[in-house]
């Protein structure tokens, strides 16, 4: 299984196609499967041919082995739109460190990668948007390699300029975002959100855009991208902090000690508020740990798919 | 193992049978139907008793295969008293096939 932990050391590697291949592929092995079964169109049926029509589907090795006029029929491709959407707001940038990739933006962005990689090999039309404080990037959903390409770019372009210091300062507005690729995405269109649901505004403003694409007939898979340790269990060492908000660059002072049950508390009740209505509105919802490996996501977006057919 | 499903059997089998009978239509050269010949044989073993499951080839029982207007293979037929109460057509999972035996069952 590999995590963001192996792809780390081969960071410098620039060939988000190649790696996130490796992440399809090694996931799908460990499913005991070959890795390229069942993903191409395949030949399901033979059909008596009636005549008039086309000739181009004949099965002509069997007319010369048997005489008979029968149609090879194939299982149908399926016409899947999805649509990635990623947070890359500064506080995706947790935790911060030396590495630029070993945190929720990086964990997002090879996630994404694999799954557009998957979905190219279902025959699935993907498109990507990218928003932090507005949609920057919005693309069409389609299903040429050369798109594909273009996709695997700007992750890695992203990626790249999550180093700058241009990267910080910049707060999230998912409502508005969500709202916005609610009504730009194409109808019944697979929605799979990246975020960590750090959010300026009221929940209940995002909880109304997640509405608003069911409203619109997507289906939505929501991945809350977390580093649970930190985030979560607040496991700082019990010395006196400084703590920056990454998006608005405010300090505060705090003993780690002293906050700790009520940290854990409010969030606890943030995750299961947002677990919730998901429930409600019959949204995925699945919680992402960066220091797990990327099959938890692959294998929830597969699930989901099957659900869909 | 399936039965083998034929004209000479047909009666005795089929029509008569106060099982739910499943009948899979498949042809030698028909490469959709060998894929589905495993699973037919494993459901054979599993609804033991339950229902009737049997194969018929049509190159050699096109009678039957005209009966039931088969113009598809593979097709699988579910025939309960002498009707046709349901059919698959084409390679199909094993679980669609499962669903529905249980279904009629």
């Amino acid at each position: 299984m590999i995590t963001l932990a192996d792809i780390q050391q081969h960071h410098e590697f620039d060939n988000f196609e190649l790696l996130a291949q490796q992440i399809v592929e090694g996931f799908i092995t460990g499913l005991h499967r070959s890795p390229f079964h069942g993903f191409s169109v395949e030949f399901a049926e033979h059909r008596l041919y009636n005549s008039g029509e086309s000739t181009k589907h004949i099965d002509w090795k069997l007319f010369a082995k048997t005489d008979k006029l029968f149609v090879k029929r194939y299982e149908e491709e399926t016409n899947l739109r999805c649509r990635i959407v990623i947070d890359t707001s500064s506080s995706m940038l947790f935790p911060f460190g030396n590495s630029s990739i070993y945190n929720k933006l990086g964990f997002s962005l090879y996630s994404a990668a694999a799954l557009i990689y998957l979905l190219r090999k279902q025959r699935d039309a993907v498109g990507l948007s990218l928003f932090n404080n507005g949609v920057y990037v919005h693309t069409d959903a389609k299903l040429s390699a050369t798109h594909a390409h273009m996709l695997y770019k700007q992750l890695y372009t992203t990626l790249q300029e999550s180093y700058s210091s241009e990267s910080f300062k910049q707060n999230t507005s998912l409502a508005q975002s969500l709202h916005q690729i609610a009504e730009t995405t194409h109808t019944r269109s697979l929605i799979i959100i990246f975020s960590d649901f750090f959010e300026n505004t009221n929940y209940e403003d995002v909880f109304a855009a997640l509405q608003h694409c069911k409203y619109n007939k997507h289906e939505v898979l929501v991945f809350h991208v977390t580093e649970p340790n930190h985030e979560e269990q607040f496991a700082f060492e019990n010395r006196p902090l400084k703590i920056t908000d990454m998006e608005t660059g405010e300090i505060i002072k705090i003993q780690p000690e002293t906050v700790r049950n009520t940290f854990k508390a409010n969030v606890e009740s943030i995750v299961q508020s947002i677990a919730h209505m998901c429930t409600q509105y019959q949204i995925d919802y699945i919680k992402a740990d960066i220091n797990q490996g990327f099959s938890h996501v692959l294998l929830n977006y597969l699930i989901k798919r099957n659900k869909l057919m | 193992m399936a039965v083998e499903i034929t004209e000479a059997n047909y009666n005795e089998v089929v029509a008569q049978s106060d099982k739910l009978v499943m009948i899979d239509f498949w042809a030698e050269w028909c490469g959709p139907c060998r894929m589905v010949a495993p699973i037919v044989a494993e459901l054979a073993t599993e609804y033991e008793g339950k229902a009737v499951i049997g194969k018929c080839d049509v190159d050699e029982n096109s009678e039957i295969a005209v009966k039931f207007s088969i113009r598809n293979i593979p097709t699988l037929l579910f025939v309960k008293n002498g009707e046709v109460v349901d059919k698959l057509v084409g390679a199909v999972p094993k679980a669609k096939i499962v669903e529905k035996l249980d279904a009629y069952l």
